[in-house]
């Protein structure tokens, strides 16, 4: 692939160009394909943290979880049912410090488990988010629908739902609150969870899809990642169909002198290639460099299996861009080369 | 002896609903060690039957006889194959890589035409044709550095670097000015003596004549001469 290299170091601008724009095309995609993460982290970290499972709702929520509210006499026999079962509830409210600054959290308790902090009475356990704000273990908060007080037993890491720091309660505490007695959920671990005729089932992907905003937010922000794949793979179709026009001499002559169609692909692949190695090599550091100076608010999550996947992805959108382009080589006509003149 | 034979080949362009032919059945063989040159009018089918011998197009109807086999039976990879090791081209624009140094113009030949040559006898092979086409001094220069004969001369190298059996040569000199013309012709007449090749030219020019052992000349689709 010496001709293909020697091409691309004779024309460097074209391919500097093409290369550009690919690299910003594909540093877009990791930021944005970064933020849908981050915020997706940052509206359910909760749930997405848990192991694979099968969440339950009440059949009369309509698969929503606000409206969820599982009859007691049910939670109690699936719990014995099922011990490694935990019903829990999520909603959002307020804490107040003693210089009554108001915090939004969002107030999580559960039945006794070991997905969820466990706490006692009058304690609550925060994500570590608080933290920044001032709150120290000790501290003490209050809450307008409580009569008592929190106190401040300890953080936890990554525990966020709906953009919130989460709050873990005890359950006696969160049902004077929300003057509520039933659980919203139930959750039992395990590939083989039970069918349960009085709940509705819902797996880990599909219970994130029903919490509020989710899967609007999700939506719309991988729609712009994918689109931004399409149209790096268009770029390169056009791109190395610009090309190809413009070298439909040089292919003929080449084919005329006896080179195999194949090796025209391969040299456009080559190409293809090289262009989006060193564009993805680029935007990939730079994204991981993002990182570290995104802003502190900014919710950026790109993991390294997210953007393996996206590489691999934009290397096969520009290997389909590119061979498409290429089927224009394969009809060219040594003949029509050679009475076009010289290249 | 003969290698190459071209038998009652006609060539017929559709051009609408009406039918033209450019060839009525033309016969030709050529010989090693010589220079065939087919002169003719314009539209005499000079240029057509050059095409159809060198596997660029396809014969209406007629044989053409390689080393004992029909080209016209054979498959486009098969003549491609051919294109590639047998065959060697001169065209009337030097139709250089534009990207590749003189050098390098010939080592994509080489590869084209699957020389199993190692890397030492490759540099060889590669310095000896510069000497014999005299461009030694001009071997990492591009394409557009060089002047017009110089391009020709590489174009030349290209050709035959890879010893084809058959040498086909289209107007090339018509790009060139009467001096260079007449240094490309003396070239090519030492190489096709030198090399033993069998060289099939097209030329529309007078004064290369001389240089051709054979000419044939063409009309209206028919070898008249």
């Amino acid at each position: 692939m010496k001709i293909a290299w020697k091409e691309m170091k004779k024309s460097k601008t074209k391919f500097v160009i093409l290369g550009s724009i690919i690299f910003l095309v594909s540093f877009l995609t990791f930021i944005i394909s970064g933020l849908a993460s981050g915020l997706s982290q940052d509206n359910a970290a909760l749930i997405k943290d848990v192991p694979q499972g099968q969440f339950y709702l009440d059949k009369d929520a309509d698969k929503t979880y606000n409206l969820s509210k599982i009859d007691e006499g049910v939670q109690k026999q699936i719990l014995i049912d099922n011990p490694d079962a935990t019903a829990f509830s999520v909603q959002m409210g307020f804490v107040n410090d003693t210089e009554d600054k108001q915090y939004s959290v969002a107030f999580v308790t559960s039945t006794e488990s070991e997905l969820f902090a466990n706490v006692k009475e009058g304690e609550i356990v925060l994500d570590s988010s608080l933290k920044e704000d001032g709150i120290k273990v000790g501290d003490v908060l209050t809450n307008n629908q409580f009569s008592g007080e929190f106190v401040v037993k300890g953080f936890v890491d990554q525990q966020k739902y709906s953009h919130a720091p989460v709050g873990f309660i005890h359950m006696t505490n969160y049902q004077e609150i929300y003057r509520v007695l039933e659980m919203q959920t139930i959750f039992i671990p395990g590939k083989d969870a039970p069918t349960l005729s009085a709940l509705d089932s819902f797996s880990n992907k599909e219970f994130l899809n029903a919490i509020p905003s989710y899967s609007a937010e999700q939506m719309s922000l991988n729609m712009i990642v994918w689109f931004l794949v399409i149209i790096s793979g268009m770029l390169f179709a056009i791109f190395f169909y610009m090309m190809n026009v413009q070298k439909i001499g040089l292919y003929g002559i080449l084919k005329a002198i006896g080179m195999k169609t194949m090796s025209l692909f391969k040299m456009i692949w080559y190409q293809m290639l090289v262009i989006t190695a060193i564009s993805l090599a680029l935007s990939i550091t730079l994204s991981q460099l993002f990182s570290f100076v995104a802003p502190e608010g900014m919710p950026f999550h790109l993991t390294m299996d997210t953007v393996l996947m996206l590489s691999t992805v934009f290397m096969v959108v520009g290997f389909i861009g590119a061979t498409i382009s290429g089927f224009q080589v394969k009809n060219i006509e040594p003949l029509q080369a050679i009475q076009q003149g010289e290249m | 002896m003969s290698t190459f034979t071209i038998e009652e080949v006609k060539k017929t362009f559709s051009n609408g609903e009406i039918d033209e032919e450019i060839l009525k059945g033309v016969n030709l063989s050529l010989r090693e060690g010589e220079i065939t040159a087919l002169v003719g009018p314009s539209g005499s089918g000079k240029s057509t039957i050059l095409t159809i011998a060198a596997g660029l197009q396809k014969a209406s109807g007629g044989e053409i006889m390689f080393e004992g086999q029909d080209m016209t039976k054979m498959t486009q990879e098969e003549i491609r194959h051919i294109r590639a090791t047998d065959f060697g081209f001169v065209f009337q624009s030097s139709h250089l890589v534009p990207f590749l140094t003189v050098e390098e113009q010939l080592e994509l030949m080489l590869d084209v035409s699957e020389t199993k040559l190692n890397r030492k006898e490759q540099a060889k092979a590669i310095d000896n044709m510069l000497k014999l086409v005299e461009m030694v001094h001009r071997k990492d220069a591009y394409p557009s550095s060089l002047s017009g004969g110089e391009r020709q001369r590489v174009a030349i190298a290209r050709a035959i670097i890879h010893r084809p059996k058959i040498l086909f040569a289209d107007e090339p000199t018509a790009s060139l000015d009467t001096k260079r013309s007449k240094a490309v012709m003396e070239l090519l007449q030492e190489l096709t003596r030198t090399l033993n090749l069998t060289t099939l030219m097209v030329t529309h020019d007078e004064e290369m004549l001389p240089y051709a052992d054979r000419i044939i000349t063409m009309r209206d689709g028919y070898i008249v001469e």
